[in-house]
């Protein structure tokens, strides 16, 4: 890959300072120190820790997801569109986009988790409940995380051009790591701890019964 | 409402020094798990109908989400650069007496730390290791509704929770075996106290002896009819801990030693915790990170022994017996928090045919209202059965009439629901339930 283009430099400093913002936060974190247990484990912490990352994840697993599969359906594609956008960027940087019809899926599923992103980003601001403990942070990161998806989608879909993609990443990589965007690492840790936790106990994974018979 | 006066006056009393020391004890009760947890919440709000407050109340204050908000604010503000460097944009919070009064709401307020929000957090935010360092840095500073205090010192001054003698206890425990005596009809059974050498020493919730002796009673009948080697020790028997409430984890620590010192003393072999549900999250499973060492005993519920007794056959039951229609609480702690689901269903199961599970039930299982505290902090108490109403509900749509909740606590909280709510329940321990199974001595068995 020979880069010579600004914006894609600037992409690439962006992704450092991203990464070296994420590096730091994780430090902060992890400067609390490991909680090492002392009580006796009931059953293999590590049974947890695959259920956390595994059949813990899935719709069925969670009432909360259960009832809300809309919402939950919307993040889901949020997330993939985001993935999808990112796999464009990747593109557009290395300067070979993939076989047409493989860059109108991938552009189409950044379009869709964009539109998703949209959809959550206008419930959260029509929900009083939601809105009542989020702050400008939870709008900003959706915005540039959206943009950044429905960008890439055109991009994609040959609607603009390569840079405009460039700009949109830069600023969603320059802003990552000071928001909430950031969870897209201590979603890993923290899903490790909750299993670790409940897994220890024998709580999780559960017992396999129909809790709602 | 009481003590609302006491904590407001304590809260504009409060010194920088004060709300630093506080900040401080906050900072010492948090781990990188919960400091990755703080981190990770995206405020997708889907937890609100996870909590039984946010059911019996739909006001944003009662969404964990926003609960933990209050906490996660300072945090940032303190904790993170992107907090102190764009407070307005990432919601960071300087920590001052406004936010001290916002976590008194969320974390005494408006909380049971049952933990069911976390199950169903879409990240896995544990929320009640949070909410308990911030009662942790609240009691630190005075911030703790007084009754709830009280019923700490309480057992940090007497050794248990309702402030009963060593001779009161004693006292209970040899009418109890008098009884014990006249319902199996064996002269020579015994509730043993301070028995050296014994295999098990069993633990009680302080309400058993004061208000509830039938339930102990009724665990005394099981080990006795399963011959089993136990005793309760004359101090040391209160396995209840409201540290684990207030945050304290020193005073935590110092009731929970006072079990272990009983173990010591007495040379048992297992530590028996009988039917409370913090007791037992509390004994097994913080008393060993509050006093930094590993239980040197065995440590079981008194369910996996009944449990194991009635599938051993030590425990014998009426084939005829019927106690009719049934249902379980899942105590939060217990089971959720605890990971002690089966035994009882086991036990169910094996005596009541019409036995009945409630929706939802297990580790999803609804909070009955009175955990976290909540029934020793009287200023609440409406919110209680507010959200005990939930509770009430799922009680009724069983049909049962009859609860078994495994916990006095809960039983506690139970009574209140079923006179408030008109459930027309009976509420019992499953030891009662396991008593009255209990199969009649044969007639050699008898000593007239």
């Amino acid at each position: 890959m020979e880069i010579r283009d600004p914006l894609a430099l600037g992409v690439l400093a962006a992704l450092l300072w991203s990464a070296a913002g994420l590096a730091f936060a994780w430090r902060g974190a992890s400067a609390f120190g490991p909680r090492r247990y002392r009580s006796k484990a009931a059953a293999d912490p590590g049974r947890g820790v695959l259920y956390a990352f595994g059949a813990g994840m899935l719709p069925g697993a969670k009432e909360s997801v259960r009832t809300h599969l809309g919402s939950w359906g919307a993040g889901v594609l949020f997330h993939l569109g985001t993935f999808a956008a990112l796999g464009i960027l990747i593109a557009v940087l290395c300067g070979s986009a993939g076989p047409r019809p493989l860059m109108m899926g991938v552009g189409a599923l950044a379009l869709a988790g964009a539109a998703c992103g949209l959809g959550l980003l206008v419930k959260r601001a029509a929900s009083p409940h939601l809105r009542a403990f989020s702050v400008p942070d939870d709008f900003l990161s959706n915005l540039l995380t959206t943009g950044f998806s429905a960008v890439a989608g055109l991009v994609a879909l040959g609607l603009l051009k390569a840079a405009d993609a460039e700009v949109a990443a830069i600023l969603l990589l320059l802003y990552l790591p000071l928001g909430k965007i950031r969870h897209c690492v201590f979603f890993f840790p923290t899903r490790f701890f909750f299993g670790t936790f409940f897994g220890r106990r024998g709580v999780l994974p559960p017992a396999g019964r129909d809790l709602h018979a | 409402m009481p003590d609302v006066g006491a904590l407001q006056a304590r809260l504009e009393a409060l010194t920088p020094e004060d709300l630093e020391r506080a900040l401080g004890v906050f900072r010492a009760g948090l781990r990188e798990a919960e400091a990755s947890y703080l981190n990770t919440c995206v405020h997708c709000g889907l937890c609100a109908e996870s909590c039984h407050y946010y059911l019996s109340e739909r006001v944003p204050e009662n969404i964990p989400a926003h609960k933990l908000e209050q906490v996660a604010a300072v945090f940032r503000r303190r904790f993170t650069v992107s907090g102190r460097l764009l407070p307005a944009l990432t919601g960071a919070k300087a920590w001052d007496r406004a936010m001290a009064a916002a976590w008194i709401d969320a974390a005494f307020g408006r909380c049971s730390l049952c933990g069911r929000c976390s199950l169903n957090c879409t990240v896995g935010v544990h929320i009640p290791s949070i909410l308990r360092a911030a009662r942790a840095a609240l009691t630190s500073a005075g911030l703790i509704p007084q009754d709830l205090q009280s019923t700490v010192d309480l057992a940090l001054s007497t050794g248990n929770n309702m402030g009963v003698s060593r001779d009161d206890f004693v006292e209970t425990v040899q009418w109890l075996e008098e009884e014990l005596r006249g319902e199996t009809g064996d002269p020579s059974a015994r509730i043993p106290v301070d028995e050296p050498g014994a295999e098990f020493l069993f633990t009680v919730n302080p309400r058993e002896p004061k208000f509830f002796p039938l339930s102990l009673l009724a665990t005394a009948r099981v080990f006795h009819a399963a011959g089993a080697s136990w005793t309760l020790p004359s101090e040391g028997w209160d396995l209840t801990n409201y540290g684990l409430f207030s945050g304290d984890a020193q005073a935590a620590g110092a009731l929970a030693d006072a079990m272990w010192r009983a173990m010591a003393r007495l040379g048992c072999r297992t530590l028996v915790l009988g039917e409370c549900g913090h007791g037992f999250a509390s004994a097994r499973w913080e008393a060993p990170e509050w006093l930094g060492k590993e239980h040197p005993f065995q440590v079981v519920h008194i369910l996996d022994l009944m449990n194991r007794w009635l599938r051993e056959g030590r425990l014998r039951v009426d084939p005829a017996h019927d106690p009719g229609s049934l249902t379980l609480h899942d105590p939060c702690n217990l089971v959720r928090h605890g990971g002690i689901r089966e035994p009882q269903r086991r036990i169910l199961r094996r005596l009541a045919p019409a036995f009945v599970e409630m929706t939802p039930h297990g580790e999803e299982n609804f909070c009955c209202g009175g955990g976290g505290g909540q029934l020793a902090m009287a200023q609440y108490r409406d919110r209680r059965m507010k959200a005990g109403g939930v509770k009430a509900e799922q009680i009724r749509r069983t049909q049962a009439k009859t609860v078994v909740a495994p916990c006095h606590n809960c039983i506690d909280q139970l009574m209140e629901l079923n006179k408030d709510y008109k459930l027309g329940v009976q509420i019992k321990t499953v030891a009662e339930v396991v008593a009255d199974a209990l199969a009649p001595p044969a007639p050699d068995e008898v000593t007239p």
